[in-house]
């Protein structure tokens, strides 16, 4: 049984068709790309699994159990993380407040623990604490665990977004753009990272990615969505020699080829 | 460090032998203080922290100090026993508030905080042989296990519930549903994404704020012998939002910054008090203007750039 299970999923914004019908299976430890020209239907998809859209109709699984329309909160708690296309972090807050609220599911303790600030408060703040600065040094931001995040470039932003997003614990992984806006060199380093993390943590990665360089790179098997609906799906090598992808997605944008 | 240290030691000190320096009209100021550093601190993790508008927070504060009046006089409960039974009634009732949070925001749950403030006010006024009515209740001094509280004694009692009311605001601000809160503010998408349940974080910052302000309600009942609805309106309300904002949004230090400063104000305006609400006025919008980040930001940003490291332009 695959991790992830879409099964006709249907979603439309005010009559728009966004996404049109799309069953897929997403094993566990693949990476899996998810590529297709603008308004493809990628992001409505993304959102439509984490819970943020409602899907008009189809069903879908993870690990075994029906998700659909669950609040994205419990989603999340399921164990569906995800980080965002034009990351949002909390901005006032520093880079080691950002990854403590991604520890609030799995570092616990109560209201009266939490007044009283003694006892269990206390050793599980020791504890959360201690984690968010293992994952602060697993993405090089230990130095910078009490900057605030809005002054800080673009691509260190995209690392603090994926170890918040990592504090959750997530089985499955959802990338929105994790390369965009990156140097050659950061986005292959991205790579690196992100192939370590399915591997070493054994996560199962669902990237949206443009940058069809890096997608060849990085996925072990890959969608492509055209107009809503599923146009390809298979080994990177043979996507790329898809007489149907090349003419709907390489061929219409072809700074991103 | 030694500089922190300072900074409470010596306010610490100071209120700690106010009984010896002061005479009983500034030791009944500072009490008002206090209540109102209380009632602020629960207003800012709601308001400050969760985001969440509300221009209840008197009522709040009214029916803290009605329940514990009314459990007093007419049950004969003692009042160490009254003051916490009145906390746990107004976080109940506060809890009512967290569910059209749930759906509303912004200006259409500040309604809703409108309309329930119009409620208890009207609750007030409608049964005058429990409230006292429009005419008041007056109330006799308290009694801690027999012993009259007053003078001194009830100043160090108000102190003291004061201190444990300021360490229970500063321990709930840094811990998990201290971050939650932020979290729930700043973006609901992202605190989702999260696993953080925005109802639930809701939920629990109505009743912090509840909580906080029953105990205001409580205590005010203690050090001033006297409640009326007036003392509870929604002038009384949007005094307790221009605490939070002149002392700094999301801030404790910043709660009790902007509570002490203006509950002196109206001292400082002696002889022209008609103009009070207007001096509030300005001050809010200058606060606005000249320093969003309240008081304490404004020193935090100050106290940086002295130290040649201040935030990156």
């Amino acid at each position: 049984m695959s991790l992830l299970g879409l099964d006709g999923v249907f979603v439309s914004f005010g009559g728009v068709a966004a996404v049109r019908g799309v069953s897929m299976q997403v094993e566990e430890g693949e990476i899996r790309g998810l590529i297709g020209p603008n308004g493809a239907g990628k992001t409505s998809l993304i959102n439509s699994i984490t819970g943020i859209v409602r899907p008009d109709g189809g069903v879908i699984a993870f690990a075994d159990q029906k998700i659909t329309a669950l609040a994205p909160n419990i989603i999340a708690a399921r164990g569906i993380g995800r980080t965002f296309q034009h990351v949002e972090l909390f901005r006032e807050a520093t880079v080691l407040d950002n990854v403590l609220a991604g520890l609030y599911r799995h570092h616990v303790y109560g209201i009266a623990a939490a007044i009283a600030g003694w006892g269990r408060a206390r050793r599980v703040e020791r504890e959360a604490r201690g984690e968010a600065h293992s994952l602060l040094e697993a993405f090089d931001l230990a130095p910078l665990a009490l900057v605030p995040v809005g002054d800080l470039p673009f691509g260190i932003q995209k690392r603090i977004d994926l170890a918040r997003a990592l504090a959750v614990q997530p089985r499955l992984l959802l990338l929105d753009e994790p390369i965009s806006g990156m140097s050659e060199t950061e986005a292959d380093a991205a790579v690196g990272m992100l192939r370590d993390l399915a591997e070493r943590r054994r996560i199962t990665l669902l990237v949206v990615e443009h940058n069809m360089r890096v997608m060849m790179r990085l996925a072990s098997r890959i969608t492509v969505m055209h107009q809503g609906e599923i146009l390809a799906e298979g080994a990177p090598a043979d996507i790329r020699n898809n007489r149907a992808v090349v003419e709907a997605y390489l061929g219409e944008d072809d700074e991103h080829a | 460090m030694r500089f922190h240290a300072a900074l409470i030691a010596i306010p610490a000190l100071l209120l700690l032998a106010l009984p010896l320096l002061a005479g009983s009209y500034q030791i009944y100021l500072v009490e008002l203080i206090l209540i109102n550093v209380v009632a602020a601190i629960g207003l800012n993790l709601l308001t400050g922290n969760c985001g969440q508008i509300s221009l209840c927070h008197a009522s709040l504060i009214a029916i803290g100090a009605y329940g514990t009046a009314l459990l007093t006089t007419g049950w004969g409960v003692t009042y160490i026993v009254a003051l916490p039974a009145g906390v746990l009634l107004t976080t109940l009732l506060g809890a009512s508030l967290s569910y059209p949070a749930r759906r509303l925001s912004g200006l259409y749950l500040a309604l809703v905080t409108l309309g329930f403030l119009e409620v208890v006010s009207i609750a007030i006024e409608e049964f005058p042989n429990f409230t006292g009515g429009v005419r008041g209740l007056k109330l006799p001094p308290p009694e801690l296990a027999g012993w009259p509280l007053k003078a001194a004694g009830l100043y160090y009692f108000v102190l003291g519930v004061t201190a444990l009311a300021i360490c229970a605001g500063w321990n709930i601000r840094r811990s998990r549903y201290g971050r939650a809160f932020n979290a729930v503010r700043q973006s609901v998408i992202v605190a989702q994404s999260l696993a953080i349940s925005p109802g639930r974080t809701k939920l629990i910052a109505f009743c912090f704020a509840a909580a906080f302000a029953g105990l205001a309600g409580g205590l005010f009942t203690a050090v001033v012998g006297f409640i009326d609805p007036t003392e509870f309106d929604i002038s009384a309300s949007l005094r307790q939002i221009t605490f939070i904002v002149v002392g700094g949004l999301g801030s404790v230090l910043g709660s009790i910054v902007g509570a002490s400063i203006l509950t002196l104000l109206p001292e400082a305006l002696r002889g022209a008090n008609e103009y009070s609400d207007v001096a509030y006025g300005a001050i809010l919008l200058a606060t606005l203007v000249l320093a969003p980040k309240g008081l304490v930001g404004l020193a935090g940003s100050l106290l940086s750039r002295v130290n040649g490291k201040g935030p990156v332009p």
